[in-house]
């Protein structure tokens, strides 16, 4: 089983996140402090004390927690789930709340052995167009702070096609980043989603974004240029080094059962998806009647067929067509030929040991593709 | 019953200045409706009508009325449909009359479907009654549109009466000039029976119910009934007439007007305008002006999804019970696969149809863009009719090409009579009159090749005369003309489904217009599309829209799936209603492209 635990603070918004999220309030963080521990005590007891093989604090921003909120929460993580020894623990963080060598030193010592560490970008203008408080030599410090504390396992996230990016900026962005020796990097195009301001600035006309077909380039040469640095692209947006893709991440794609606690989190397992209330309050007072994880829906065969599909189409290993059989009865072959046949002539797609995967050109174009197959 | 207690009126008006609304109100002040039972529109039976303001199927109503003398009368209001394409109906309807009430819109004045109207209704030997509408507007200007009526149509407008039928203002007068004016009906009770068929449809209980007006003689319940077209006989089960709702009637005399029932299986041994007459001693003469409806514009109907196809036929067989005037027969498109060749009335009744299919019986179509009938003389001597652009013959195996002409006439304030002009030059019209009403309204009449008049001719009026004029048509005759068929090419391969007939002077312009209006309405996609109009092996138009470069989901995760599944789900939905063709997925809209080809 995957364990996410959710952290819904910052300490602002960032411009292109659709995420509702306050300005951090300690009196908040109070009270989120006090119901996770009966949130995770609760489902250890439900699941019997489950083995867990990864945990992730994702966010919103995990690395404000302060630490006396830590000491409430890390313990019972392990009190009451029975932790892979090799377990994989990431700890997702800013770079202007990672700089205290101390406060990671913390982290690990509850078990964290992965900082996923959010970069964004190295220009400092596009950090302020996007709204990120912090800046390039922040996120420098913060890498060298990392390693400091000792962290063999960090991963940097990125985000290209930003306005007024051209491609030879995101190739710099690149080439600092892989000097850093990160063992792991995402990088995401950036998604404008409806409502944010970002989203609202490019409607009016205020923004100058990449044209698609930079966008395109951007996007193939940049993972053109991690592999060749020895990052392997094992997802859409995902690269690693020999051994580092995460597990957690992994987890998803494959379809694996994930337990997400926190405000907002969703859970999916044996086929039942379950998501808490977004709002902090609310879900606290769930978690301290112990009336936490009711509700949830079963997926139906359909919906779990089509995940799948998706869900797998986003990673380099592909669609096993065996699986795909196995779940249907149908070829999944047969039922696509003749679209199979024109996107292997693109070279969108590629067919090989029993797998079904996107090229890179394919990935860039997936929600397309992922319309027209039959599934 | 006594005739001279009798009489049959019908209403002519544009649509919009007020028909319905008038009617509702009549029969609201006679008390045949009870206020609190009142709807708008009552008389008209189908949603679709109701929606769009349009009266498709005739109506009887039978109202008893109190008149003034105070003698008792019965009032058969016979409501007829209210559009171009449907003028044979409208005829059948007015011959059932004695008299009509011509209602304009007093704001607006005479248009030109009301003038063919009146002019019908004058044919018809009808005494007509000046109506003028919506005096409650502070825009209303009824002497000035009493002054247009008189010059237009020559009709003394001294008596006219001015109304709000939204209000009621003046009704009552209205129904007195009824008694006063329009004459009783003549016709013996003694003679055979001759009755007229104002309108048909199909009931699933009662089989055919036939409206009707007995013009001369009786007609029983349980009487053995003859229709003289095809003499084919039946007995009538049920004789009645809606007033409002059916009601049962032994028997009626010349004058009356109401419905049977007969087993009738179908609307073709129930047509309008046929006479009904009685099996034994039967009259010798029909009644005149029968005429066999014949669609004029055809379209193919497909299926978006294959497995709809039965879906699609048994829809047609249930709307053609309804529509004797509407055709369908199975057809193949190489593009569309399984379909059928449907034949309307004009471009009206096609849209009524397509939306009828869409509405009640949920089909999902695909509609070609329609076509007139051509006539190919081949070389052998031989004359084929043609209703579909891609049946047409080889260049080298035709020896001329024949197409329909109308005579249009169109009404328009005279500030847009150049605008008029310049379209109906456009599209190949021979000028024959420019008539002036009044000193600001013209009448002008052109003669034109039907086809130009099925395109985008309704939208291109209404935008050159800011949606002031209105036009009538009818065919005329069949003309020789220089025609060709344009060929689209999708990625290479011709798309049978968007070929057209074009004439060849405009064929290049044409062809490089449509091209790039299907470059619009045809989004990006996965794949390149190149769209390419030929005649013959010549190309003489290309365009493409390259393929989409991006569109990928950055990132999901745990709690980001149900919504991204959500999201692709509601894509591939939207997708159903694309056809696809090879690698290329085409909307509706490329299919009606040619419609709106030279609209920019």
């Amino acid at each position: 089983m995957l364990l996410y635990i959710h952290v819904p603070f910052c300490r602002s918004k960032c411009r292109y996140c659709a995420f509702v999220s306050r300005p951090l309030d300690m009196a908040e963080v109070e009270v989120y402090a006090a119901a996770l521990p009966l949130e995770i005590r609760h489902f250890g007891k439900k699941l019997g004390r489950p083995k867990v093989e990864t945990v992730y604090f994702g966010g919103g921003t995990p690395s404000l927690l302060p630490p006396w909120a830590l000491s409430r929460l890390m313990p019972e993580i392990n009190k009451h789930f029975d932790l892979h020894p090799a377990v994989e623990w990431t700890f997702e963080a800013n770079p202007d709340s990672a700089l205290d060598v101390e406060y990671l030193k913390i982290l690990a010592s509850y078990g964290v052995n992965r900082i996923s560490l959010g970069v964004q970008s190295f220009s400092d203008a596009a950090l302020t167009r996007l709204g990120r408080p912090h800046n390039a030599k922040t996120a420098m410090a913060a890498v060298n702070a990392v390693r400091q504390a000792g962290f063999v396992n960090l991963s940097l996230d990125f985000i290209w096609g930003l306005p007024n990016q051209r491609e030879g900026a995101w190739l710099e962005d690149l080439k600092m980043a892989v000097r850093l020796r990160p063992e792991h990097l995402s990088c995401y195009g950036l998604t404008l989603e409806p409502g944010t301001p970002l989203a609202a600035d490019a409607e009016a006309g205020g923004l100058e974004l990449p044209t698609e077909s930079e966008q395109g380039r951007m996007y193939i040469h940049g993972a053109e240029f991690l592999e060749e640095q020895g990052y392997l692209q094992y997802e859409i947006s995902s690269f690693a080094r020999m051994g580092f893709q995460s597990r957690h991440n992994s987890g998803y794609w494959e379809g694996r059962d994930y337990l997400g606690l926190g405000p907002g989190a969703v859970s999916t397992l044996s086929g039942v998806r379950h998501e808490n209330p977004r709002d902090v309050r609310e879900w606290a007072a769930l978690a301290k009647t112990g009336r936490c994880g009711a509700g949830g829906v079963a997926l139906t065969r359909e919906e779990r067929v089509r995940e799948y599909v998706m869900l797998s189409l986003r990673t380099a290993k592909g669609l096993r067509l065996s699986i795909y059989r196995r779940l249907t009865g149908i070829d999944f072959l047969k039922e696509n030929e003749s679209l199979l046949t024109a996107l292997r002539q693109k070279e969108l797609i590629r067919l090989n040991n029993g797998h079904l995967r996107l090229t890179k050109n394919g990935f860039l174009v997936s929600n397309l593709i992922l319309e027209r197959l039959r599934y | 019953m006594d005739t001279s207690r009798i009489r049959n009126f019908s209403i002519i008006a544009h649509i919009d200045h007020g028909k319905s609304t008038l009617a509702d109100r009549i029969l609201e002040i006679t008390g045949l409706i009870n206020p609190r039972d009142m709807r708008e529109q009552y008389l008209d039976r189908m949603d679709l009508e109701r929606e769009r303001g349009i009266t498709i199927k005739a109506q009887t109503v039978r109202i008893p009325y109190k008149a003034a003398d105070g003698k008792d009368y019965i009032l058969n209001l016979i409501d007829t449909p209210g559009h171009v394409d449907f003028s044979y109906e409208v005829s059948r309807s007015l011959a059932a009359c004695e008299g009509a009430l011509l209602v304009v819109d007093a704001t607006q004045g005479v248009e030109a479907q009301t003038l063919a109207n009146v002019f019908l209704a004058l044919d018809n030997d009808l005494e007509i009654i000046p109506v003028l509408n919506k005096i409650d507007l502070p825009s209303a200007d009824p002497e000035a549109v009493k002054k247009e009526i008189e010059e237009a149509i020559g009709l003394p407008c001294g008596d006219a009466v001015s109304v709000s039928a939204k209000t009621g203002i003046n009704v009552a007068a209205v129904l007195e000039q009824i008694i006063v004016k329009i004459p009783p009906p003549a016709g013996k009770a003694e003679a055979p029976l001759r009755a007229l068929i104002v309108d048909s449809w199909y009931d699933s209980y009662q089989g055919v119910v036939v409206l009707f007006r007995v013009m001369e003689g009786t007609i029983t319940h349980g009487q053995r009934i003859r229709m003289m077209y095809n003499n084919a006989e039946f007995e009538v089960i049920r004789l009645g007439a809606f007033s409002p709702g059916p009601k049962d009637f032994p028997s009626f005399g010349p004058g009356e007007a109401g419905f049977f029932c007969a087993n009738i299986k179908t609307l073709t041994e129930a047509r309008v305008g046929d006479t009904v007459t009685n099996a034994v001693n039967p009259a010798t003469e029909p009644l005149p002006g029968f005429k066999e409806v014949k669609p004029m514009v055809f379209c193919g109907l497909y299926p978006v999804d294959a497995a709809e196809y039965e879906i699609l036929k048994s829809a047609l067989e249930k709307l053609r019970l309804n529509d004797a005037a509407f055709t369908y027969e199975p057809e193949t498109s190489q593009a569309l696969g399984f379909g059928f060749r449907c034949g309307f009335l004009g471009l009206l009744h096609m849209e009524i149809i397509q939306e009828r299919l869409e509405r009640e019986f949920g089909a999902n179509l695909i509609a070609t863009a329609p076509s007139v009938i051509y006539k190919v003389e081949t070389l052998s001597g031989a004359i084929i009719p043609v209703d579909n652009p891609s049946k047409l013959p080889k260049t080298q195996e035709i020896a001329a090409l024949y197409e329909p002409f109308a005579r249009l006439e169109i009404h328009t304030p005279n500030e847009y009579v150049g605008g008029v002009f310049k379209l109906c030059e456009e599209k190949r019209g021979i000028q024959k009159d420019v008539r002036y009403l009044t000193a600001t309204r013209v009448v002008i009449t052109y003669e034109l090749p039907f086809a130009e008049i099925v395109y985008d001719f309704f939208d291109r009026l209404k935008s050159s005369t800011r949606g002031y004029a209105s036009l009538d048509y009818e065919i005329m005759d069949y003309r020789a003309s220089d025609l060709v068929k344009l060929d689209i090419l999708i990625n290479g391969d011709p798309v049978d489904a968007l070929a057209v007939i074009v004439h060849r002077e405009n064929s290049y312009k044409f062809g490089r217009a449509l091209a790039l209006k299907l470059k619009r309405v045809i989004p990006r996609q996965l794949f390149e599309v190149i769209i390419q109009a030929a005649i013959g092996t010549k190309v003489i138009a290309r365009e493409r829209n390259s393929p989409i470069g991006k569109n990928v989901i950055a990132k999901c995760y745990g709690g980001d799936i149900t919504r991204k599944r959500k999201l692709l789900e509601k894509q591939k939905e939207g997708k159903k209603r694309m056809k696809r063709m090879g690698n290329v997925e085409l909307p509706q809209e490329a299919f009606l492209a040619a419609l709106k080809a030279t609209e920019d």
